[in-house]
């Protein structure tokens, strides 16, 4: 086989390459717009693989509920709604490449973003394709500094949840308070904020700020850290599963004063994980969830016969985020990007499980909501609404 | 100080535990199994399986249950290892050594994402918990169902290192440790034994996964990765493909991230670890116990 | 146990078609027209966003190819390089405003650094302990990331400004920046320091004996390797904006040496081929939603058994047939 035919071989594969796939979508084919028919897509990107695999789920089934009630009730500008899904495996790349494929995909509205270090780099992507963005979960200072303006963010930000840690801290009058994350930006934010408020001068103190490796199972040797420095008050800002771990530790090496959480903590999983009786009068700092939310119940219900399992992390928070996409779509009358963005920034008293919503300047939450939570028989409960 | 030698020595000995596998297979085939850490994942959710089909059990028959599953379990993950070196090992004997090193990391992604398959991926907490009380010993708070789990895995290692040095079957690895062709020349059966260090060394492996799954509670499909990472570096401290020097390797990789945590702070414990560890091998290069060999990729 | 291996070559007559084929010097201006004819096929954000990251990846294993493929070092640690690039013009292009084509030689100057300071302690350890020395530099280098506040602690650096405007061009530029760092190193491979690293990969002692300094020769693969790890770098940090502690785990050092295995050692189509492989594969797979991560491990057993010494193995020119 000489080398000229193999050159004929090479052009005839790449000719009948570029003959099937090129139709249209490449840099010579003309612009094309999903069309105003069929249904209105919005884009979730959400961790379905990676070591943070576990959240996605909640988030996809939450949204997945959401937009099949409003669809039931004959969907949004006369159109269905429809969920698209991609793994951003917690990755930025992978979430670049995810959030490419949704804007390919034609989706108006992002509704996704749990990792903040994933959902960063997916700013642009989504803000050149003129694509706004709610974000359920993803909270991190980062988000808001750069003051994009198709940027809105639903969760409560760590500095309002430092401040409901801080209110109960002292209103629980502990003096020395041991602060643990696990040196992801989301759990250190919260717990540097935390820390700065108890550094202020008069009332209680920071015992230690101890940082941990997620995804192990022996914490043994940040307890005895934290125990050394004699704390009569823990708060972990980090997630459930090591939550359930530190919480079942701590007691085993005979700690027995207070032990908080932060909210990627509540699930009925820490309570599972923790055993029982260590779990028994663990607090937790959370915006309102349908546990709750006086007449929420028959939500968890119809989500749980739906999916098979309760309610999770931030299922609330992504439910909440289709429902405010749907409401700023039908506020806007258009899918377009600008309109829609406009329509957000004009809500005022939507209501939502963290309270009625108005975005702030920066398009957070004026008011986080942040409760108190205390696990009684294995199930958060509310112990105190910081009013 | 003592709690933290105990903290260290009692999860060093998981590490150990793991290690052993990494160590007798990268003995007789030179090769690291990354799968290793996942065999551990599967051996934690087979017992999982166990006790859940088992119904319950009844308090203070915690520990005798325990050891029943164990054993089952341990002749699950040992097959599963057969199995894994049977489909994806034993084919690539005649190939590079890193070609190895490709299934290896493939069988890992498909046993972890095929555990996520079959039983989701949020994690999963046992049904049999080692709790208890803990007693003050030397300083250090220690409870019996800590010291029932290194005794167990003390056992396990002296049987191995028994069976590896005392009798014929272990004279057959070690004889393929060092020279595969001759020892098949020798009329030493290398596919059975080979297979068989694959069954021991993922016994054990699974063994761990149970212990960690009782005493830890939580389980995940992912929670193999880490305790891997872990169980190599640990092998190559001790001196890689020498079993009592691995055993040494786990305890002291335990006893410097315990010690690490308490001297500069959670976040710097892996830096301290593998710190020492590089400095380690740069003055002395084959390990605690290893002997110097020679040999290329 | 490896140099015996190589004696059987593939036996078909099939076989040897394709082996013909894949040597015949045509492939890499083929693929590389192929790169530049890929946007006028498929332009959308989705495959521009892929196809970059496969190129950035092509780089990366490049760069590991001549520390582990021509030179026989295994490195699990690779991406402490990828790392550094990625962290140095991240920093100096958001902390001091400089544009990110003027960070190119501070991150040049830095990755020659680590690699000197990795490579010069630990290139007299033989492969397995070189393996573990690595990976823990690797490990080192992503938790300082991850700790320090000048590298923005674990949410890591944002708002990095690209090289070029829009996706299409920086595609463009890509491609360009990784044909010429392929073919860089593919020379180098064939230079007279390329024959004394593959001196040194077949056996060490004799190398030693018939003159060569190994330290030396070792240590110039080992930097070269980072040199391409880093620039990669710069270019991840220009195509994502935004770099964190996440992106540089074990895994992708993992999967870098995977490419490199995949494609064949030493082999510079093959390592190219290798990367495209490993980095679209899960992309291939994405619709499989659950099962995705599960066919890709499975594919790769039963790719390797299919073709056990890479997809487009290396035949040194002196072998006889």
């Amino acid at each position: 086989m000489g080398e000229s035919r193999l050159a004929t071989i090479w052009s005839l594969a790449a000719a009948v390459t570029i003959l099937t796939a090129g139709c249209g979508q490449g840099l010579l084919g003309g612009g094309q717009e999903g069309g105003d028919q069929g249904p209105i897509a919005l884009g979730m990107l959400v961790p379905q693989s990676g070591s943070e695999a576990a959240v996605g789920p909640y988030m996809r089934n939450a949204a997945q509920f959401a937009v099949d009630e409003i669809n039931g009730k004959g969907g949004v500008l006369g159109r269905k709604l429809e969920l698209k899904v991609a793994d951003d495996a917690c990755d930025a790349q992978t979430a670049v490449a995810g959030a490419g494929k949704l804007v390919t995909e034609g989706v108006v509205v992002s509704v996704g973003g749990y990792c903040s270090g994933a959902t960063l780099p997916t700013l642009p992507v989504f803000g050149k394709a003129g694509i706004p963005m709610i974000i359920p979960a993803a909270n991190s200072q980062e988000l808001v500094d750069q003051h994009l303006g198709h940027v809105f963010l639903i969760n409560g930000t760590g500095t309002q949840q430092a401040a409901a840690a801080m209110a109960w801290i002292t209103k629980q009058g502990a003096t020395k308070v041991a602060l643990m994350h696990d040196n992801t930006s989301y759990s250190k934010d919260i717990a540097v904020r935390t820390k700065k408020l108890l550094d202020e001068p008069g009332g209680p103190e920071t015992a230690i700020l101890e940082a941990v490796t997620p995804k192990e199972s022996d914490y043994s040797a940040n307890i005895t850290n934290v125990l050394g420095a004699k704390p009569d008050f823990v708060y972990w800002t980090g997630y459930f599963q090591e939550g359930g771990l530190i919480t079942r530790q701590l007691r085993q090496a005979g700690y027995k004063d207070a032990i908080m959480v932060g909210d990627g903590s509540v699930s009925g999983k820490l309570a599972e994980i923790a055993g029982p009786e260590a779990a028994e009068g663990v607090y937790a700092t959370m915006t309102q969830t349908p546990e709750t939310l006086q007449g929420a119940g028959n939500w968890i219900e119809a989500y749980t016969k739906k999916f098979g399992s309760p309610p999770g992390p931030y299922s609330n928070q992504s439910y909440d985020a289709v429902r405010l996409a749907a409401e700023a779509l039908k506020n806007a009358g258009s899918t377009d990007g600008t309109k829609v963005i406009a329509a957000l920034e004009a809500i005022n008293g939507f209501p939502m499980f963290s309270g009625p919503l108005k975005f702030t300047a920066d398009h957070t939450l004026s008011a986080g909501g942040f409760q108190i939570l205390v696990i009684r028989s294995g199930r958060f409960v509310l112990q105190d609404a910081l009013k | 100080m003592s709690q933290l030698i105990w903290n260290g020595l009692f999860v060093g000995s998981f590490y150990a535990l793991v290690a052993l596998g990494y160590t007798m297979v990268y003995g007789v085939m030179k090769l690291l199994n990354f799968a290793h850490g996942d065999l551990y994942m599967l051996g934690a959710f087979t017992g999982f399986a166990v006790l859940g089909a088992a119904g319950g059990v009844p308090p203070g028959m915690a520990l005798p249950a325990l050891l029943g599953v164990l054993v089952v379990t341990m002749a699950v993950t040992g097959l599963a290892g057969v199995a894994l070196e049977r489909v994806a090992y034993r084919p690539l004997r005649a190939a590079p050594r890193l070609s190895l090193l490709i299934t290896a990391v493939g069988a890992s992604f498909a046993l972890e994402y095929g555990m996520r398959a079959v039983a989701g991926a949020e994690p999963r907490v046992y049904p049999v918990r080692l709790g208890g009380s803990a007693a003050e010993v030397l300083g250090a708070r220690i409870t019996v169902q800590q010291i029932a789990l290194v005794v167990v895995a003390v056992l396990l290692m002296t049987g191995l290192n028994l069976l590896v040095t005392r009798t014929r079957e272990g004279r057959a690895m070690r004889a393929i440790a060092l020279d595969p062709r001759t020892s098949a020349l020798m009329g030493i059966n290398v596919d059975a034994v080979i297979s068989r260090t694959f069954f021991l060394g993922s016994a054990l492996a699974g063994a761990a996964g149970v212990m960690a799954g009782a005493y830890y509670g939580k389980i995940d499909f992912l929670m193999g990765f880490l305790i891997g990472l872990k169980a190599f570096t640990a092998a190559v401290i001790g001196g890689i493909g020498n079993i009592p020097g691995t055993m040494l390797g786990g305890l002291l990789l335990g006893l410097l991230e315990s010690f690490g945590t308490w001297w500069l702070g959670g976040q710097w414990r892996d830096v301290f670890a593998f710190g020492v560890l590089i400095l380690f091998l740069t003055v002395r290069p084959t390990g605690l116990l290893g002997e110097r060999v020679t040999e290329r990729v | 146990m490896s140099a015996g291996a190589r004696t059987r070559g593939p036996g078909t007559r099939l076989g040897r078609a394709v082996s013909r084929l894949l040597d015949s010097g045509w492939a890499g201006l083929t693929g590389l027209a192929a790169a530049l004819l890929a946007p006028f096929v498929i332009a959308t954000p989705y495959a521009l966003s892929i196809m970059t990251s496969a190129a950035v990846f092509v780089m990366l294993a490049s760069g590991l190819n001549i520390v582990v493929g021509f030179c026989g070092l295994l490195d699990l640690g690779y991406v402490a390089f990828f790392a550094a690039g990625a962290y140095t013009a991240g920093v100096l292009s958001t902390r001091f405003g400089l544009p990110l084509l003027a960070t190119v030689p501070a991150v040049i100057a830095v990755t020659v650094v680590a690699g000197v300071v990795i490579g010069a302690p630990t290139l007299r350890l033989r492969s397995d302990y070189l393996a573990i020395v690595t990976l823990g530099f690797g490990e080192i280098i992503r938790i300082t990331a991850g700790n320090l506040s000048v590298t923005g602690g674990p949410s890591g650096i944002y708002g990095i400004p690209g090289l070029v405007d829009g996706p299409v061009a920086f595609y463009y530029l890509t491609v360009v920046v990784v044909s010429l760092a392929v073919a860089g190193a593919s020379r180098l491979g064939r230079s007279r320091l390329g024959r004394a690293w593959r001196f040194v990969r077949e056996d060490e002692d004799a190398a030693e004996a018939m003159g060569v300094h190994t330290y030396r020769v070792k240590l110039a693969a080992y930097v070269a390797g980072a040199v391409w790890g880093g620039l990669a770098g710069v270019l991840f940090a220009a195509q994502l904006s935004a770099i964190s502690p996440g992106s540089f785990t074990f895994l992708r050092s993992a999967l870098v040496l995977m490419a490199v295995v995949l494609g064949g050692m030493g082999s510079t189509p093959g390592v190219v081929a290798g990367a495209i492989v490993i980095s679209l594969l899960p992309e291939v797979l994405r619709d499989l939603a659950d099962y995705q991560f599960f066919a890709f491990g499975v594919l790769l057993i039963v790719v390797m058994l299919v073709r056990p010494q890479g997809l487009w193995p290396h035949r040194s020119r002196e072998a006889a047939p």
